[in-house]
Formats: structure tokens, C-alpha cells, sequence
């Protein structure tokens, strides 16, 4: 019935612009089945839990003016504010602001005096407000006091006596058995600093580096020139609140520059690059399927009026209208399928290739197959309208002679 | 002759206007997402030192632990990118180079005595005084500062153009004094606006990001304990012994001086060379410089590859783009071959009128070029709309990246028309081969 | 003008291979008016194309105003056809998206004329024709007679010595016909050579010599005499 022998034969004939469609297909599935990869790890990142209140946390950076200040000071001070402010859940001190790109890191060591062989961690040097004003989880002993606190110069040596560390570094550091109670070391030093609690989850400063999650806080002040606060406000009130916040402060002590962001913010520029990369891939993938759509609709409709005569002579000799319709979906069929194995092909050399070179997901079978079929429907459809008014050519073309 | 079939292709093209605009779609989509994913990366990837790209070098010594080497994922040539402290001041006394510079990114708090300009942060470079020389930044009003200012603290400042309008308007503010952190400082010199993008001269604090505000010498470092606002990267948390605070910073491991010099002659540059590495090898005496002997002196231009400015994500784009590109132009040859042949009767006519197969083949390759000239024109406008988009989807830094500059406008076109070229060839030459006498017949 | 010796020319296709021309000779002296006639799948259109240049023989000899052209180059054979042959045919063959003036300049751009003498030669030619007032017309909007005549006027603007016409009539009513036929004579007259393809018996007779092509050969070489004056009547 479906005369898949002459129809090859009438493929043959056309056979470049038969291949001309295949070889679309095929490139717009190598390239949307490995867009498609990247746009999923992407999204998968940007997706991952944060560990902490997003929504509603505040960063401020603040700059004394003159040299000589009193930084432990201001800081109780303007903690003692902030955290009496309306629609202020908690406030903290810390070196750096979660998933702002910028922050420190350091390598531990499970042993003492040891120079290879270290764990390298994000870390934050803060007070026993963090777990509390970042909204994370604590899971295993406890927070810190208020008398661990240690207050430093920006140069002494920065080694706490205790830490509390994320759940994926107690995991990385002890893999067989609990972290708490366990010491870390900095390199070459044989101060032991004892791991007294540990939180779910934490992304940290750099939330695109490797080793994100790996984050270890000490309940530590360094009086440097300059000092950040986080600050976390009820649901709803963090607008209301970020507008006053330079201004309360500027108002306690005006010698001082402040800078007021939100975590939102931040975490939106740190990911601006996947993000990027999402958007412009989509608008490749779609584009892409548009045109090879249109290129479709395009030589079938060519086809079918090359074909008129043919087809008219078809339908005078009782093909029916869905016979006729058939045939173009049939023949388009066995393009596209043809297109989609050649391109399967293509997709999984080319993802060896982008994987290698420029360190990008590997594409798994199923989302290949996925993509081949929404392919195929689409190339199916683009097929149809052309093929639908194929059916209505009158078998009265066959008869007219000119 | 070239008129003649120039007029014909667009009598072709208002023939037949559905496929026509189809393919002039399919054409402009391509090189509007191309030329928008080649635009950011040909911006990205500019040399903005190009004209001193033969004299001038970032300078890199390998003093890291010699336990392994210096990795900062995966990138460069396992080199610290940084010097210490005390390596470029070492650097510093040596007279080869015309000019050299030792740097780093800091900020002060900048206050002055008109209380109508509220006290800010200044982004600032803690450099010697050649920085102005060897990157050949102008200068507006005065100059840079005295030798001396390099060694011995003296409150010197230089402002960017900018930072001069902000506080003191379009007044010359040379001998003016301006308090950071709370210092007073005496303004020498203001430069003209200088932005170069990428900023090839400090690629470690965002290679988009504006050039500084305050320019500060190099000699304030123990006055102020200045120390990076950039990458800091140690191995050795040890120190040394009896050396506490911050000259325990300024004598550690800890790499944060970025150092250019200026070679002017292949003989400059060996005596350079051999100057470095007798420094090492003193050094080595000393216990320092544990790791094979090993230093780099890197042109800008090579810098920038080194340090990825074009990131992996823009290399995955524009291989993306091209490959889209290509699709579009297998799609523009289906649709070429399928009009063309619409139009065998008229090409069999021709031939029969004295047409020889390369005026049907020249004719018809005009007409798949003005398909690419109107794609290429309406790719430019894709263009700018995906150039916009990325402005949008982007932070500040990228605005300048993201822009069409007049070779990448032509650019566009030639890609358009050379794309549509390439794809007219097949069919074009298949209709100029074609048997007249089968379309003269009626029927 | 025009000798062919032993022209043959077969067609292949993947299984058959068939012989449109078999050992085919012919003759025909400058200024003669030649009408060629024989059943449909005898040769004529093959020969026509030979004739035309527009298809090569595969094997004998072609002499056209002396000059052998078995073996020039294709833009050589379409040098020669655009200066010494003009082509007229049974579907008219005008390009539908060009006007009159616009389709006789067709031949002439390819001869390389300036601008000038173009428009010389296709006034001229349209004149010939009686259609000057018509020169802004598509083709579509003309009647079959006055497209015929649009495209002899093409075929003369070259001021070729060879006319070759292929069912010049076939589409047309007697009246047009006849018209179109009154105009070949009067070309003729004015010493092109032409050479007519047709079925029509009548119109084969009003030619100088009939020939009849059989089988891909020349069947008979019997002159019909023509009376030029009655051509002109």
C-alpha cells in the first residue's frame, strides 16, 4: 500500500534535494541534542539548593574613612542595630558575602605540620548569629558561643580553635565516619581547630567553582579596612528594609562609605554567565527548528507543484485524498529518518568533541532519542501542510493537456 | 553585463516573493546569530595593546611550592600569574627595561572639603609611576609622579577623568588636595578617558570591567598596609620566623604584584632574560625558588590567550553559530535548487537566445548573492537585536563588548553574501548545465 | 548555410539506448525556405536542436555557413547561435516576468551591444512586427498571434541569417496562423534561411522544398516548388 519501491526510486531522483533536507536534519539534531545537554547541566546548576534564605538576605560592605578606627567597636555597634531593626530577623559580621564571586579560601589538613595533601574550602570568618541569619540547617552539634569569638588584626595569624563546616566537607574530610569532634590544621602549623557542628548545605562565595559546597566557618572578627555584615529580614520586608539600611548606618557613624546589595542580585550576576549561555542556546535551538522547518515547507511544497500533473493522474486513477497525503508523509518520513540516524551520529562525535575540549556534559541516549523524535514530529508537521493540499489537487489535472 | 543580471535577480526575487523572503529569512537568521555570537567574541578577544604588542610582557616567575605546581583550574602555563612583593620590588631595581611597571588593585575611601561630594570608594591602582608610559595612557592635566614616590611614601595621586569631574567639575585639579582614607593627597596628574576592553593589563579582577578611578604609588604599601583588592593566592602559611603582622605579608610567598616591563630590542630582552635568571638562581642560594628554574615573559596579545579571555562557553557559542550558519546555508541551497529549476523553462529559453552556460551561471549567482546582501542587511538589524539582548541578559562590563563595530557591520555583509555565494554554487552551476532543448518544447 | 553528412544521435538511458537520428544528411542553400515534416517521434525535434546547436550529435558532420561545429566549445556554439540563429517556437517561449522590449533585449545583451543600439534593433524589430505601441506589455497580456509575432521579432532583432521555427503555428487559430506564415515569407524574402518545422501539410507546402523525416532519416528529397509570388499574396 505504500508503495515504498517507486516512491524510493522518485526519491532517487531527487536525491539532492532529498540529502540537502537529511543533512539539516541531521545537523540540527547533532546541534540541538547537545544544546540541549548543556542548557539541562545549566539549568541544573542554577537550580541546586543554596542553603540558605535567598530571598530575603542583605549584604553591606562598609569602608571607614580615616586610618585609625575602631572596627570591633563599630561592628558590635552596628550589629546591636541592625538587628533591632523592624522586619530584621538576624544580622551577622562576615568576611565575605555568600555567592558573590568574591571571598577567600584556604587548604586543610587532617594531620598536623603537613605541606601536601590538603582539602581546599571556601571559609567565612563570622559569629554565632551566621546559622541563624543565613537561614541554613544545623545537623549535627552545635553552634558557637559568644566567648569563642576571636578578634584579629588583618595580619596575625587567622587559626580559630573551632569550626563549624558543611555536610559535603565533613563528608570529603571523613568519608567513613563523623567529622564531629575531628580537627583540622593549616599547613606547616600544628594549631588544631576542632570541628564542633556541621550544616546541611552552604554554596559559599563562588557558586561556578568545582569544589562549591566545600565551606568552613570560624566565629572570628578581623579588623581589616573594611567589614561586611549580612542581614536577613522577614519574608516580604527586605525592599522596605534594604531602602533604610545605608542611611541607619550612616546615621550612627557617618564616616564611613556603605554598600547595600541583595543576595538575589548577587547570586543573579554570579550565574548571569550560565544564564547567558541558556538563553542564547535556546534561541539557537528554536531558531534552529524553525528553519529547518521552513526549509521543509519549502521544497515539499516544490515538490508537490513538480508533481501536480502526477499526482492529479494518481487521483483519476482512485487514489484517495489521504493516499495522497500519505505518500508526501511517508517519503518525508523516510528523509527525516534517514537525516536523524546520520545526525544521532554526528551528535554523539561532536559531543566527544565539546566534552574534551571545552569540558561540557556528556549527551546521554535517552535525551538523543527525545530530541530525534520531537524532530520528527516537527519535521512531520512542517510536511503535512503542503501534503494536505496535495490531497486537494483535482483529478481533472490529469486531463488537461496544457 | 553584471547590471543586467543584478536587474533580472530582483525582477527573480519580487517574482516569486514567498520563497524569496524565505531564504533572505533563513540567510539573515544565520548571520544574525553568528555575527552576534562573533561580535562579543571578536570584542572579547581585541588586543587593545596591539600597537606595543612587540615591546611590551607580563612578567611571571615560578617561586610556588615546590610540592606541585600552580594550577588555577586548568588554566595557563602553571606559572603563578602574580609576583610577591618582594620578587618585584627586587624586579624593580633592575635598569634593562625602559619601563616597568609593579601593580595592584586596591581602594580608598576618598573625601574632600566641598561637603556637596559624598565620601566614596575609589577603585584604585597601586602602581609605579611608568604605568602611564609603557600602557600609553594620556594624560589631560600634569603627569605622573617623581621616582622617588615608587620607594619613599609620598602622598601622590592621579585621577582618572572622570574621578577629576566628579569631584573638582571640568576644572584642571593639579595641586589640588583630595583625603584618602582620611590622608590628604596631592593630585599631580589626570588622564584622559582610558578604558581599554578587555583590560589586558589586569585580567585577574574582571577582564571587562572599567579601568580604575585613583591611580596611587607604589611606595605607600607599609604606610597604609595596603594590600590586593584581587587575587591573593599562598602556599606558604608558615612565614618567616620573628617577621609578624604585615611585613610578614609583604615578606611572604603570597602572590599579588602584577609586573610589566617594556623590551624595546631582542637585546634588551636577552639581557632581561639573563638578568631574571640570575635572580632565581640567587634566590635558590637563599632556599626561595625551590621548583625547576622557570619564568615566563608573556606579549599582550598571548596574555590574553593564556588567560582565556574568550572563555570556553564563547568557544561552545561559536562553534554553535557557525554550525547554525551552515544549517541556514544547506537550507538556502534546497530552496535555491528548487526556484532555480522553477525557473529551468526561462534559463532553456536564454541558452536558445545565445545564453552560454556562464552567463546562466554568473546570472544566477548574482541572484543567490543579492539574497545574501538583503539577508546580510537584515542580519546586521538580528544583529543588533541579539547584541542587545546580551547587553540586557549581561552585567555593565559586557555593555562595551557587546557592539558592532564598522569591520564586524562588514563582516556581517560578507558573510552573508559569501555564505549565500556558496550556496548558489550548486545550484547554479546544475541549472546552467542543464539541456535547453527539454524546456523549449511545449509541455 | 546549413550541410549535415551522416548526422547521428542517440539518446542512453540506464537500459535502452534509442536512435533519434540514423545516417541523417540534408542540405539547405542561403535564402531558402525549408519546411520539415514527418510523424511525432520521427527525429524533427532532434534535428531542430542539432540545427539550433543546442544539442550535439553524437556522431557525422555539421557544416553551418561553412564553419564545422561538431566540435566547438559550448560558449562558442552559444556565440554562434545568438549572432546566426534565431530560435521560434510553438509555445512562443517569451519570458512571462519580462515585457516586450525587455524580452528582445534578451538576445542582444548577450551579443554584447551598448545600450544605444539596442534600442535601435528592438524598436526596429518591433516595428516589423506592427507591435512598437505594445513594448511596456507582459507577455500575458497579449493574444497567442501577437506573442508569436513578439517572438519572431526577437529572433529577427539579432538579425540572424538562420531562422529556425518548431510548430510556429501550432498554437494559433487559422487566422493567426496565416499571419504568422505571411511574415516567416516576408523574412524569408528579405534573405534569412529558414527552416520550419511542422505538421500541417498546407503550411509544409507553402514552403520553397518540403522534407520528410521517417524513422530519423531524410525519407525524401523531392522538391515541392514554391511560387514566391503566391508567398507574398
Amino acid at each position: 500500500m505504500f508503495e515504498i519501491k517507486p516512491m524510493l526510486s522518485a526519491l532517487w531522483r531527487n536525491k539532492i534535494s532529498a540529502l540537502l533536507i537529511a543533512v539539516q536534519i541531521a545537523l540540527t539534531l547533532a546541534i540541538v541534542s547537545n544544546s540541549v545537554t548543556i542548557i539541562q547541566e545549566r539549568q541544573q546548576k542554577i537550580d541546586r539548593p543554596t542553603g540558605i534564605d535567598v530571598e530575603n538576605l542583605i549584604g553591606i560592605t562598609f569602608m571607614p574613612v580615616p586610618t585609625e578606627y575602631d572596627m570591633a567597636g563599630a561592628v558590635v555597634a552596628d550589629l546591636d542595630l541592625l538587628r533591632s531593626m523592624p522586619g530584621v530577623i538576624d544580622a551577622s559580621v562576615t568576611n565575605q558575602l555568600p555567592l558573590s564571586g568574591s571571598g577567600s579560601a584556604s587548604g586543610y589538613f587532617l594531620e598536623p605540620n603537613q605541606e601536601i595533601g590538603d582539602l581546599t574550602a571556601n571559609y567565612y570568618h563570622t559569629d554565632p548569629h551566621f546559622i541563624n541569619t543565613l537561614g541554613m540547617k544545623l545537623v549535627a552539634g552545635r553552634n558557637f558561643r559568644e566567648d569563642e569569638m576571636k578578634i584579629l588584626g588583618a595580619h596575625d595569624n587567622q587559626i580559630s580553635d573551632v569550626a563549624i563546616v558543611t555536610q559535603q566537607f565533613a563528608d570529603s574530610a571523613f568519608p567513613e565516619e563523623s567529622a564531629l569532634g575531628k580537627y583540622l590544621y593549616s599547613g606547616r602549623d600544628d594549631h588544631p581547630t576542632k570541628i564542633i557542628g556541621i550544616v546541611d548545605r552552604h554554596l559559599g562565595a563562588w557558586p561556578s567553582w568545582n569544589l562549591a559546597g566545600n565551606v568552613v566557618f570560624n566565629p572570628m572578627l578581623i579588623t581589616g579596612n573594611h567589614k561586611r555584615y549580612l542581614v536577613r529580614t522577614e519574608p516580604g520586608q527586605r525592599d522596605a528594609v534594604f531602602k533604610q539600611l545605608e542611611d541607619k548606618l550612616a546615621e550612627r557613624d557617618p564616616q564611613r562609605v556603605i554598600h547595600v546589595e541583595t543576595t538575589e542580585e548577587n547570586k543573579r550576576q554570579s550565574y548571569s554567565g550560565d544564564n547567558l549561555m541558556i538563553k542564547m542556546l535556546s534561541v539557537v535551538v528554536g531558531l534552529l527548528t524553525f528553519i529547518v522547518a521552513l526549509g521543509i515547507v519549502g521544497l515539499t511544497t516544490f515538490w508537490i507543484n513538480q508533481r501536480t500533473k502526477q499526482i492529479g493522474i494518481r487521483r483519476a486513477l482512485g487514489a484517495s485524498r489521504s493516499n495522497i497525503s500519505r505518500y508526501f508523509l511517508v517519503e518525508n518520513s523516510i528523509i527525516a529518518v534517514t537525516g536523524l540516524t546520520l545526525g544521532g551520529t554526528a551528535a554523539l562525535i561532536i559531543n566527544e568533541a565539546i566534552a574534551n575540549n571545552f569540558s561540557q556534559p556528556p549527551l546521554s541516549l535517552s535525551l538523543l532519542i527525545g530530541c530525534a523524535i520531537v524532530l520528527l514530529v516537527v519535521s512531520l508537521t512542517a510536511a503535512l501542510v503542503p501534503a494536505l493540499r496535495a490531497a486537494n489537487i483535482s483529478p481533472a489535472t490529469a486531463t488537461r493537456s496544457v | 553585463m553584471i547590471g543586467y543580471y543584478i536587474s533580472l535577480a530582483m525582477r527573480s526575487l519580487r517574482g516569486t516573493p514567498i520563497l524569496s523572503a524565505l531564504m533572505i529569512a533563513a540567510i539573515a537568521v544565520g548571520v544574525g546569530a553568528s555575527m552576534t555570537v562573533l561580535t562579543v567574541n571578536y570584542m572579547t578577544s581585541k588586543n587593545p595593546l596591539e600597537h606595543k604588542d612587540s615591546v611590551l610582557y607580563a612578567v611571571q616567575l615560578d617561586s610556588w611550592d615546590p610540592n606541585e605546581s600552580y594550577n588555577r583550574g586548568g588554566r595557563g602555563n602553571q606559572i603563578p600569574w602574580q609576583l610577591t612583593y618582594q620578587d618585584a620590588t627586587a624586579l624593580l631595581r633592575s635598569e634593562i627595561p625602559a619601563r616597568q611597571v609593579a601593580m595592584h588593585r586596591f581602594g580608598f575611601t576618598v573625601t574632600t572639603d566641598d561637603s556637596q561630594v559624598r565620601p566614596f570608594v575609589a577603585n584604585a591602582r597601586v602602581t609605579t609611576r611608568d604605568f602611564f608610559g609603557l600602557f600609553d595612557v594620556p594624560f589631560k592635566h600634569g603627569g605622573t609622579w617623581e621616582k622617588s614616590a615608587d620607594e619613599t611614601p609620598t602622598l601622590s595621586v592621579v585621577l582618572s577623568s572622570a574621578t577629576n569631574a566628579k569631584i573638582f567639575g571640568e576644572k584642571n585639579s593639579v595641586g589640588e588636595v583630595i583625603q584618602l582614607n582620611g590622608e590628604p593627597f596631592t593630585v599631580v596628574g589626570v588622564i584622559e578617558d582610558w578604558n581599554p576592553s578587555p583590560k589586558v593589563h589586569d585580567l585577574n579582577n574582571g577582564a571587562f570591567n572599567d579601568s580604575e578611578e585613583i591611580y596611587i604609588p607604589f611606595g605607600l604599601h607599609r604606610k597604609f598596609e595596603i594590600h590586593s583588592w584581587g587575587n591573593n593566592n599562598g602556599w606558604n602559611s608558615g612565614g618567616n620566623e620573628g617577621v609578624t603582622g604585615y611585613e610578614a605579608h609583604l615578606q611572604s610567598e603570597s602572590v599579588w604584584i602584577q609586573y610589566w616591563v617594556e623590551l624595546d630590542s631582542a637585546a634588551q630582552k636577552r639581557d632581561y632574560e639573563e638578568f631574571i635568571t640570575n635572580y632565581i638562581r640567587q634566590q635558590k642560594e637563599q632556599g626561595r625558588f625551590q621548583r625547576p628554574l622557570k619564568f615566563a615573559l608573556t606579549q599582550p596579545s598571548e596574555w590574553l590567550v593564556l588567560n582565556e579571555v574568550l572563555d570556553q562557553d564563547s568557544r561552545v557559542l561559536a562553534w554553535c553559530a557557525l554550525a547554525f550558519l551552515l544549517v541556514c546555508v544547506v537550507n538556502a541551497v534546497a530552496l535555491l535548487l528548487a526556484k532555480f529549476l522553477r525557473k529551468a523553462p526561462e534559463a532553456g529559453v536564454r541558452r536558445a537566445l545565445g545564453a552560454g552556460r556562464g552567463s546562466i551561471f554568473t546570472q544566477h549567482l548574482i541572484e543567490s548573492g543579492c539574497i545574501g546582501l538583503l539577508g546580510g542587511l537584515a542580519g546586521i538589524v538580528l544583529t543588533l537585536v541579539g547584541l542587545a539582548g546580551i547587553r540586557v541578559l549581561t552585567d555593565d562590563g559586557f555593555d562595551r563588548v557587546a557592539q558592532m563595530d564598522w569591520a564586524m557591520v562588514f563582516a556581517a555583509i560578507a558573510l552573508a553574501v559569501f555564505a549565500s555565494l556558496l550556496a548558489g554554487l550548486y545550484p547554479a552551476w546544475r541549472i546552467s548545465r542543464t539541456n535547453p532543448s527539454v524546456y523549449l518544447k511545449t509541455q | 548555410m546549413l550541410k549535415m553528412q551522416n548526422i547521428r544521435k542517440s539518446y542512453r538511458t540506464d537500459t535502452i539506448e534509442t536512435h533519434a537520428l540514423r545516417d541523417f544528411s540534408l542540405e539547405v542553400n542561403e535564402g531558402e525556405f525549408v519546411s520539415v515534416t514527418g510523424p511525432s517521434g520521427s527525429g524533427k525535434t532532434t534535428f531542430l536542436n542539432i540545427a539550433g546547436l543546442l544539442e550535439t550529435p553524437t556522431g557525422g558532420q555539421y557544416l553551418l555557413d561553412g564553419q564545422e561545429v561538431g566540435n566547438l566549445s559550448d560558449s562558442e556554439r552559444s556565440r554562434l547561435r545568438n549572432e546566426k540563429i534565431g530560435f521560434i517556437f510553438q509555445g512562443f517561449n517569451l519570458i512571462p516576468d519580462l515585457n516586450l522590449f525587455d524580452n528582445i533585449d534578451v538576445p542582444l545583451r548577450y551579443r554584447g551591444f551598448n545600450a544605444k543600439e539596442r534600442r535601435r534593433r528592438i524598436e526596429k524589430s518591433l516595428e516589423q512586427v506592427g507591435l512598437s505601441a505594445r513594448a511596456k506589455h507582459l507577455p500575458a497580456q497579449l493574444s497567442g498571434g501577437q506573442q508569436q509575432r513578439v517572438a519572431i521579432a526577437r529572433a529577427l532583432a539579432g538579425e540572424p541569417r538562420f531562422l529556425l521555427a518548431d510548430e510556429p503555428t501550432g498554437n494559433l487559430d487559422s487566422l493567426m496562423a496565416r499571419q504568422v506564415m505571411e511574415l516567416l515569407e516576408f523574412i524569408n524574402e528579405w534573405g534569412t534561411t529558414i527552416v520550419m518545422v511542422t505538421h500541417d501539410p498546407d503550411l509544409a507546402r507553402r514552403a520553397q522544398r518540403n522534407i520528410q523525416i521517417v524513422d530519423g532519416q531524410v525519407s525524401d528529397l523531392r522538391q515541392t516548388i514554391a511560387q514566391p509570388e503566391a508567398a507574398i499574396a
